[in-house]
C-alpha cells in the first residue's frame, strides 16, 4: 500500500469497485479497441448486473468507453454524451457463475453490426481491474503497465521484429502473450513494457506488411486517476 | 552527552518499510522526526520515488476535492434513484438553523456535513475515496469541519491528512480497509481512526494522544458488520459514516483531555483482523445478512429489482 491508496483515488462514487472499476474497464476496452466508437453492446455480469443500476455502473463503464476519467462529473451524463457522439449504445444483464462476481464484456461494433471487437474486463475491488478476454482470447492486464498490442498475419519471425525494434529502442519486455486465431490465420502479441512504446515505433510495426494492426496504451497512473488538477 | 541521532543516515535510506504504527514511533525518535506527518511524508517520498515537494502537492490536491465533496454536498438535497437516500443533510440543516441543535452548533454541523458528503457520494458525486467510498465522508465531514471551526491553518490541516493516511496504511497493513474482507470495522471503523488521530494532530504532537485517539475510535467499533440494503452505498453506511464522524470527534476529545489507552494501536488492529476472519461472509458486504437480510430490506430490494429498465 501507499498513503495515496489510502487517501485516493479521487473519483466518482459510490462505489470504487462498481463505478470507479467499471469506468477504468471501459476506457481500457476503448483503448484497446483503438478505433473510433461508433456501436457499443455491453453485458453487465452477476453483481455488476444485480446491484449495477444503484451503484452507476452502466453509466460508468460508457463513461470510460467515452474515455472519460474515473473522476470526471460527466460520468453522470454519460448516456447524453453517448448520444450526443451518434454512439448506438445497447445493455443487456446476465448471470454467469462461470464469471467473475464484478465482470463486464463490451463488444464495440461498425455502425452496421460488423466485424465485433470483444473485450471482457472484471473489477477486483479498491478500484483495480483486470482486461481477461479479448475476442475470446484469455489475458490479463491491468491499466498498471506501458501495453503494445499487435496483431499479425501469422507467419515465422515477427516476434523477433518486435523484440529487436524494441530492444534497439533500450524499451524492455517485461511479459508478453501471443496467441492464434486458427479461424482467421490471424495472430495477436500483447506485450507488457517497462518503458511506453513511442509512436514512430508504433507506426513502424504499422509499415510492417504482415502486421494489420497496432495499438500501445500507457500506464494510466496518475494521469487517468487524477490526483493532480489540469 | 545525548545519543547522537541518525539524521544524516536519512539520505541514504531508500526504502521505509513498517509493520505498524509502533514501528513508525520508533523510526521517528530514531530518526529524529518530530511529527507523524513529517514521518509519513517522507515514508511516502522514498517509497514512492517522489520528492516530498510532490508528495505535498498531491495532498493539497486531495484536500481540495474533499472541500469540494463537502461543497457539492451542501447544495441541494441529495436524492437517490432507490429513495433511500432523501435529503438527510438538508434536514439537519434546517434543523441547526432553527436552533434545534441538542449538542451545540458545532457538533450537529459535524453530522449535518458527514451526511452531506456521505449523500453526495450515494448520488454520484466527486468524492475522495479515503479510505474507501463507503466511508468517504467520516474526514470530510468531522475532519474538515473541526478544524475549519477552530480557523486551523491550511498548512497544518495538509499535514493532518498525513497522520490520517499514515494511521490507515497502519491498518492496511496489518489488516484490512475492506468490507468485503473485514466488515465495515474495517471501513467506517478505519475512517474514525484516522479522523480521530488526524484531530488530534491539530492540537498536540503529543504521541501517545495521537495514537490513543485512534485507538479508541476502532476498539468501539470492532465487528461492525457490512450489510448494506440492495447492495446499495446507502442504508446503512450514510449514517454509519455520521457514526464514524461522531465517534472520532468523541476519541479526539479523550485523547486530548489526557485519557489513554490501554491496549496498543497495533493490537487494536490485530484485534480486528481476527475478528473480520472469524466473521460470517454474509456479514461482508454480500448482502446476505444483518440489515440486508431483514424483511423491510429484502422488500425494498425486491422493489428496486423491478424498478430497473
Amino acid at each position: 500500500m501507499a498513503i495515496f491508496d489510502v487517501m485516493g483515488p479521487i473519483m466518482i462514487g459510490p462505489s470504487s469497485s462498481h463505478t470507479a472499476g467499471a469506468a477504468k474497464i471501459g476506457y481500457l476496452a476503448q483503448r484497446v479497441y483503438g478505433k473510433p466508437v461508433r456501436r457499443v453492446h455491453i453485458i453487465l455480469y452477476n453483481s455488476f448486473a444485480e446491484t449495477g443500476q444503484g451503484h452507476g455502473t452502466d453509466k460508468a463503464i460508457l463513461g470510460g468507453i467515452m474515455g472519460l476519467r474515473v473522476d470526471d462529473p460527466l460520468i453522470k451524463r454519460s448516456y447524453d454524451i453517448a448520444a450526443e457522439a451518434g454512439v448506438d449504445v445497447v445493455f443487456e444483464e446476465a448471470i454467469d457463475p462461470e464469471k467473475h462476481p464484478n465482470c463486464a464484456s463490451v463488444t464495440f461494433t461498425d455502425p452496421d453490426g460488423d466485424h465485433p471487437f470483444v473485450v471482457e474486463g472484471i473489477s477486483v475491488g479498491g478500484g483495480s481491474v483486470k482486461i481477461v478476454g479479448i475476442n475470446g482470447v484469455r489475458v490479463d492486464f491491468s491499466g498498471k503497465h506501458n501495453l503494445l498490442f499487435v496483431t499479425y498475419r501469422d507467419v515465422p519471425g515477427m516476434m523477433a521484429v518486435l523484440g529487436d525494434a524494441l530492444g534497439t529502442r533500450g524499451i524492455n519486455v517485461a511479459y508478453a502473450q501471443i496467441s492464434r486465431d486458427k479461424n482467421t490465420g490471424g495472430a495477436m502479441a500483447i506485450m507488457k513494457l517497462d518503458q511506453p512504446c513511442p509512436d514512430d515505433l508504433a507506426d513502424y510495426f504499422r509499415s510492417n506488411k504482415g502486421v494489420t494492426d497496432v495499438v500501445t496504451i500507457n500506464k494510466l497512473g496518475n494521469e487517468y486517476e487524477r490526483t493532480e488538477e489540469d | 552527552m545525548s545519543v547522537p541521532k541518525k539524521t544524516e543516515e536519512l539520505d541514504e535510506i531508500k526504502r521505509i518499510r513498517i509493520h505498524g504504527l509502533s514501528d513508525a514511533r520508533r523510526l521517528m525518535e530514531e530518526y529524529d522526526i518530530p511529527t507523524l506527518a513529517g514521518f509519513f511524508v517522507m515514508y511516502e517520498s522514498k517509497n514512492q520515488e517522489l520528492p516530498e515537494s510532490e508528495v505535498l502537492s498531491r495532498m493539497r490536491t486531495i484536500l481540495d476535492a474533499m472541500r469540494g465533496t463537502l461543497r457539492e454536498g451542501l447544495e441541494h438535497p441529495n436524492r437517490t434513484p432507490s429513495g433511500m437516500i432523501d435529503g438527510g443533510a438538508a434536514h439537519m440543516d434546517a434543523f441547526i438553523q432553527g436552533d434545534g441543535s441538542l449538542v451545540g452548533n458545532q457538533f450537529s454541523t459535524v453530522i449535518r456535513n458527514t451526511l452531506a458528503a456521505a449523500e453526495n457520494n450515494a448520488c454520484m458525486g466527486r468524492i475522495v475515496a479515503a479510505p474507501t467510498a463507503g466511508a468517504s465522508g467520516v474526514l470530510p465531514g468531522a475532519y474538515l469541519t473541526i478544524a475549519d471551526g477552530h480557523h486551523v491553518a491550511e498548512e497544518r490541516i495538509l499535514q493532518g491528512l498525513f497522520v490520517a493516511g499514515g494511521i490507515g496504511e497502519c491498518i492496511a497493513i496489518q489488516a484490512s480497509l475492506s468490507g468485503s474482507q473485514h466488515g465495515c470495522q474495517a471501513e467506517n471503523g478505519s475512517a474514525g481512526a484516522m479522523t480521530a488521530a488526524a484531530l488530534v494532530s491539530l492540537f498536540s504532537e503529543d504521541q501517545e494522544a495521537i495514537e490513543s485517539a485512534a485507538a479508541f475510535a476502532l476498539k468501539s467499533v470492532l465487528g461492525l458488520v457490512c450489510d448494506p440494503i440492495a447492495g446499495l452505498v446507502e442504508i446503512p453506511c450514510v449514517k454509519r459514516n455520521v457514526m464514524a464522524a461522531v465517534n472520532a470527534v468523541a476519541s479526539a476529545e479523550m485523547a486530548l483531555a489526557g485519557i489513554r489507552t490501554v491496549i496498543p494501536f497495533d493490537e487494536v488492529v490485530q484485534a480486528m483482523d481476527h475478528i473480520g476472519r472469524d466473521m460470517s461472509s454474509s456479514l461482508k458486504e454480500t448482502s446476505l445478512g444483518g440489515l440486508a437480510a431483514t424483511p423491510t430490506a429484502v422488500r425494498i430490494a425486491a422493489e428496486f429489482k423491478r424498478m430497473r429498465p
